[in-house]
């Protein structure tokens, strides 16, 4: 009986064995095993940063079609090299320098009181067309948390006052948050570009004041501080708003001094400002904390995020 | 008649997931979206199928016949992982597009104990060649049904406003709740 059961096992599995060894060169598909390395050498976290649905899509591309290796974010230089080790070339070029998000708003619940209670749902451009519960500035941040829940790899998140800072390590600009913003107020930057008018209002000043505490007032203070630097180019004025030049970036954080709504200012929303400031994270554990400092339904949200992310 | 019966009975009646409660991780894992939960269903009933074919020629020409019977668990479990491997192969070969939509999918059905079920409640109720392939079928069809619903649902509860302490896997646990509950509603429609 034993043996019978023991042979008649065995027999079973070496049939189906065989049969699948069978299958496997019959169905075989011929892939470019170059393919696989690439994939390989690629972080596989499927970010879209690179601007391919995935990182298996970045690697056909690549393989296939000679896409510049350098498109990376997540992995950066590391990667490239791994890539261009598979593909048989040397990196030409620079790396670029890592950039992060930046979020342009700082007019949290306490600079930009909010009129009303919002119970709809919980997405920013939601609570944007609901005009009359929006926070009164017509350019700020409404602090529904769309850019969190885009993010895949838990670097954005709400601060008490309900405006984003972006965790600069984590973050890997692959640009989500930014599309997710329905007013734009997200921006990559590199991370060594930390003086900014961190706002982007263009009401005249004296509207943009008396709806948010912390918005440029159009004084042009940094405007003509950066001129008597004999830097007129590194702060421009644009409707109403005083606007760092991007590129090439010649701010210093200096012109902000004398901002008398400290619009001008160095690293705010990132992590470690936002510490400064005196933001507790949501759940008030300490931000420092390396696993993430969220509490149970934000964690649930960004977690939901990721799989919405890798299932897309 | 008879095969028709045994159809609904499998996909409304007897659904799998909503009164045999098998099958429920995917139930819940997959029905976030209803284009995904479809795949899975499709994928889910393809392989229900082809189990019901083969375990039911392994049951009755192999352990009946050497008098083997408690070697059902064993066998039909290399059966249904080589035929996942199997459907793997050939999807890919033939539809890459469709292989890249279902995915993870499509290996983690070898572990849905549904599969197992159909496998197993073939042999459990003595049925026929051609009706245990009706029921492999109907039972696939039944999964689609529960979890294409399930994601429908959940679809419009991702908008909806939530009691904080019921969101997440408590409200999607309450929801497919209520579902078995309104599928008990086709209990006596059929005897079988």
């Amino acid at each position: 009986m034993i043996i019978t059961a023991a042979v008649l096992m065995g027999a079973i599995g070496l049939f189906f064995a065989i049969f699948l060894v069978f299958a496997n060169s019959k169905f075989a598909v011929e892939t470019d095993p170059k393919l696989d390395r690439v994939e390989g050498a690629l972080p596989g976290v499927n970010c879209g940063g690179c601007g391919y649905a995935s990182c298996a899509l970045y690697a056909e591309a690549i393989v296939e079609k000679d896409e510049d290796l350098n498109l990376c974010v997540v992995g950066g230089a590391q990667t490239t090299k791994d890539v261009a080790r598979v593909m048989g070339v040397q990196v030409s070029g620079e790396q670029k320098e890592k950039l992060v998000a930046v979020v342009f708003c700082q007019g949290d619940n306490e600079a930009s009181k909010f009129p009303g209670v919002y119970k709809g749902i919980e997405d920013c451009a939601a609570a944007i067309y609901s005009q009359d519960v929006s926070k009164r500035c017509k350019y700020g941040c409404v602090g529904m948390g769309s850019c969190v829940k885009s993010c895949p790899f838990d670097a954005i998140h709400l601060s008490e006052g309900g405006i984003p800072f972006v965790d600069a390590e984590k973050c890997t600009a692959c640009g989500n948050c930014v599309r997710a913003c329905p007013r734009d107020l997200i921006e990559l930057h590199p991370v060594s570009h930390n003086s900014f008018v961190y706002c982007k209002s263009q009401d005249p000043g004296p509207v943009a004041r008396k709806v948010c505490s912390k918005a440029c007032i159009a004084c042009q203070i940094c405007v003509k501080a950066a001129a008597k630097d004999e830097n007129a180019e590194a702060v421009t004025m644009n409707n109403n708003l005083a606007v760092v030049t991007p590129e090439p970036y010649a701010a210093k954080p200096e012109y902000g001094a004398k901002c008398p709504t400290s619009a001008y200012a160095s690293g705010v929303n990132s992590i470690r400002k936002a510490e400064v400031l005196g933001y507790a994270p949501l759940g008030g554990e300490p931000m420092t904390d390396a696993t993430g400092a969220v509490d149970a339904t934000e964690t649930g949200e960004a977690v939901a995020a990721t799989n919405e992310s890798t299932e897309g | 008649m008879t095969y028709l019966v045994t159809l609904i009975s499998a996909i409304v009646v007897n659904n799998f997931v909503l009164t045999y409660f098998v099958g429920i991780c995917p139930f819940i894992g997959v029905s976030k979206k209803i284009d995904s939960a479809l795949s899975m269903g499709i994928a889910v009933t393809f392989v229900m199928t082809i189990t019901a074919i083969v375990t039911w020629i392994i049951n009755h020409y192999v352990l009946i016949a050497f008098g083997l019977p408690f070697l059902e668990y064993v066998s039909y479990i290399v059966v249904i992982a080589s035929l996942v491997q199997f459907v793997e192969m050939f999807i890919k070969k033939t539809s890459p597009a469709l292989y890249k939509t279902l995915g993870i999918f499509l290996p983690l059905i070898t572990t849905n104990c549904a599969i197992l079920f159909v496998a197993l409640i073939q042999a459990m109720r003595n049925l026929g060649f051609i009706e245990s392939v009706v029921q492999g079928f109907g039972a696939g069809v039944g999964f689609t049904l529960a979890i294409v619903i399930m994601a429908g649902i959940r679809e419009q509860l991702e908008v909806a406003d939530i009691p904080k302490p019921f969101r997440g896997a408590a409200i999607t646990l309450i929801t497919a709740g209520i579902l078995a509950l309104a599928f008990m509603g086709f209990s006596g429609l059929t005897s079988a």
